[in-house]
């Protein structure tokens, strides 16, 4: 996960905050010895440093202390809440907070007006930020939407992103394996002609009378490069079709692993899921976690993060 | 308490800012020592006098921990009194009036302040990647725990351009909002960066007009308004007054200083439209035993327009809220009744990183040394100089007096 929209990381000390956040809560601390109230969460009060808060439930009600609406966006995976209504808003026990504004026409915000917090489930785990809105609009909760959801589909089923959709890409990146492809058999006469091929020709990958007694495995196994290409035999049903890129190119593979054998007879399957989406200059960056793994073995045979280049 | 006015500074050096792409790409050792070389010439001073050092420490290149001491033996000195200011674009000032106590304290004698600006060579096997991300976030950590990366990125809340707009839109809806009064602050800069040789911005002129009419960037900034980061790098040696007679040009003495620290995010600000520098230049001017009429060019720390406008208010030079009319009654340039930013300012001159608080402490130098060129003021005798870290987190103020 590297640059997705970077995402709150509770602490032992704030994880009440966010925890009472996803509950539709707004909890903040307050002093017992002083009194005080306290924003950012910590673990002394910033009024009299008592070790001594207690997390209280609050309304959220407040105003909004300052605002600016962004022409260019602070960081590219922000494009598309343009312009951002970044905010500072100061609850009625007089902390404030860094928020953004939403559901607010951009001439009808006003430092000092009244707001209420708006509980935005920003993921599919309920994961939950807190926005404020203006007290003549209803509040309360956003629902997550799924970003995919209203985009066409071609005739094979897979959803259609373009590459300009960055909400949609990140949803892509939801950490789930498409289902597993065709079954392959990797024999002897395989493994054979890939020694050939490619000059490998080491007596654990060819020479099965010797690999019966000087094995580990006991018997002659696939070189691992040679699983790795032949995901080239492996039908994998993507569920998504990126469109609308000028050119897509295959930048290599950050990782490449071979953790678990292939012995020769096995019959292999692999299965990928979108690992990370990333945005810079060179443009959208598509990163694919290739597993191949033997037939119920749990252990993948290959793992290649393969990195493709979208621009 | 404070200073007695026994230190000053003797001597400057600044690379001509450029841009990243085309300036020379130098190991930050290397500009250390080359800086110091030619600031010790500026000084008629030898590298034996030197017997303190201030440095920056965050992006220093070869080292994040033990940076005084690789400098110190990179220049083949040995010092008395060393340190690392770590206060953004208000370390230039840090420097200075640590400098100044510890040569008044008899620490030392000669003190090199300095900070290296320019790109350090990549390493043969090294991905500039990094360099862009490490920028993607501006000031602002990332590290677990760390309240900004917590409750401000996930939000888009990044950099300094957003949190200078909203304190200026705060400013707006308590007094009101001028924005050709704010444009004047650049457009009387960049008059005066037409008479500095080393400007980035020399030779463009620049209207009112021209600065409403570029890009927004957060509302109510445009793009004009906003200092533009560029190589460089200065070095200041302060020494004592013993030492200050030997010294080639006029010696400006540290007279007063301040220091203020209020938040790092002006959204905890006890009051967003009152900065630091109320608190900091308070002291200075106390210390001096000057008011501001007394003060004959105002070098104002200017990352952007908004900048200066609160730094003048908070500073005395103006009662507060009255910041914009007085822009627009008074003539801002060399020239004029109101000399500010005498050298363009960081947003004409170009802000080398936070070497660029040292474009303000080396124009207030150059003007009471009678060393600035075709833009010397006549009679300067006492310059307010400012250094503003973070988002108006942090802020220093310095009166130096001609002796």
């Amino acid at each position: 996960m590297a640059n997705l929209k970077p995402m709150p990381a509770a602490t032992k000390i704030s994880a009440p905050f966010w925890q009472a956040l996803k509950e539709e809560q707004l909890k903040i601390q307050q002093c017992n010895s002083c009194n005080g109230w306290v924003f950012f969460p910590r673990n002394h009060c910033s009024h009299c440093l008592a070790h001594d808060l207690d997390w209280k439930e609050v309304s959220g009600e407040g105003t909004l202390y300052s605002y600016t609406l962004t022409r260019i966006p602070t960081m590219p995976e922000f494009s598309d809440e343009m312009p951002q209504a970044l905010a500072v808003v100061e609850l009625a026990q007089g902390v404030r907070i860094n928020t953004t504004l939403i559901d607010v026409a951009e001439e009808d915000i006003k430092i000092g007006m009244a707001v209420k917090p708006v509980f935005d489930k920003v993921s599919k785990d309920g994961e939950t930020l807190l926005r404020f809105t203006s007290t003549s609009n209803a509040g309360g909760v956003r629902d997550y939407i799924d970003p995919l959801k209203d985009l066409e589909r071609n005739d094979k089923g897979q959803v259609q992103v373009p590459v300009s959709n960055l909400a949609a890409l990140y949803a892509l990146a939801d950490n789930n394996f498409t289902d597993w492809s065709n079954n392959i058999v990797v024999d002897q006469e395989l493994i054979n002609a890939f020694a050939d091929l490619s000059g490998d020709d080491y007596w654990l990958h060819t020479d099965p009378e010797r690999a019966k007694t000087d094995s580990p495995f006991k018997t002659t196994i696939a070189h691992g490069s040679l699983v790795q290409v032949l995901q080239s035999r492996l039908t994998i049903a993507l569920p998504f079709e990126i469109t609308g890129f000028k050119t897509m190119v295959n930048y290599g593979s950050n990782r490449l692993r071979f953790p678990a054998p292939v012995p020769a007879g096995s019959t292999i399957h692999g299965r990928t899921k979108v690992k990370d989406i990333s945005v810079s200059h060179k443009g959208v960056q598509l990163t694919l976690e290739m597993n191949i793994h033997v037939l119920d073995n749990d252990k993948p045979s290959v793992i290649n993060d393969l990195v493709i280049l979208y621009r | 308490m404070g200073l007695a006015g026994n230190a000053a500074i003797v001597g400057a050096a600044q690379y001509k800012p450029e841009k990243y792409q085309t300036a020379p790409q130098m190991f930050h050792l290397e500009q250390v020592a080359d800086l110091a070389h030619q600031a010790l010439q500026d000084a008629g001073l030898h590298k034996d006098d030197l017997d303190g050092l201030v440095i920056n420490g965050p992006q220093f290149h070869e080292a994040s921990v033990f940076v005084p001491a690789m400098a110190a033996e990179y220049l083949g000195i040995e010092v008395n009194f060393a340190e690392v200011v770590d206060l953004g674009g208000c370390t230039a000032v840090g420097q200075i009036w640590r400098a100044a106590a510890a040569i008044e304290m008899g620490l030392c004698q000669a003190v090199l302040c300095v900070i290296p600006a320019r790109m350090a060579p990549l390493a043969p096997d090294e991905d500039p990647a990094w360099m862009a991300q490490a920028m993607r976030y501006g000031g602002h950590s990332t590290a677990f725990g760390a309240p900004e990366a917590e409750f401000d990125l996930p939000y888009g809340h990044m950099g300094q351009n957003t949190g200078y707009a909203m304190i200026a839109q705060r400013y707006a809806s308590q007094y009101g909002y001028d924005e050709a009064a704010m444009a004047k602050i650049a457009v009387d800069q960049r008059f005066n960066a037409q008479y500095h040789k080393d400007a980035i911005f020399r030779g463009k002129d620049l209207t009112i007009e021209e600065v409403l009419a570029s890009r927004k960037v957060a509302d109510p900034l445009h793009v004009l308004e906003i200092v533009m980061p560029v190589a460089g790098g200065a070095a200041v040696i302060v020494a004592s007054k013993e030492l200050a007679a030997r010294a080639k040009k006029r010696p400006a003495f540290v007279t007063g200083f301040g220091e203020r620290l209020s938040f790092k995010s002006p959204s905890y600000a006890k009051d967003m439209t009152v900065t630091p520098v109320a608190e900091a230049a308070k002291r200075a001017f106390g210390m001096a035993g000057l008011s501001p009429k007394d003060i004959h060019a105002a070098q104002i720390y200017d990352c952007y327009t908004i900048t200066v406008l609160l730094s003048l208010e908070d500073a005395g030079f103006i009662p507060k809220g009255e910041g914009q009319r007085f822009i627009k009654e008074h003539n801002l340039t060399w020239k004029g009744d109101f000399p500010l930013n005498t050298h363009g300012g960081q947003l004409s001159f170009g802000q080398a990183a936070s070497a660029g608080g040292f474009s303000q402490v080396i124009e207030a130098f150059d003007q009471i040394s009678n060393s600035a060129d075709g833009r010397q003021l006549q009679g300067c005798d006492n310059v307010f100089v400012s250094g503003t870290g973070g988002v108006m987190s942090e802020q220093g103020a310095l009166i130096l007096q001609g002796g």
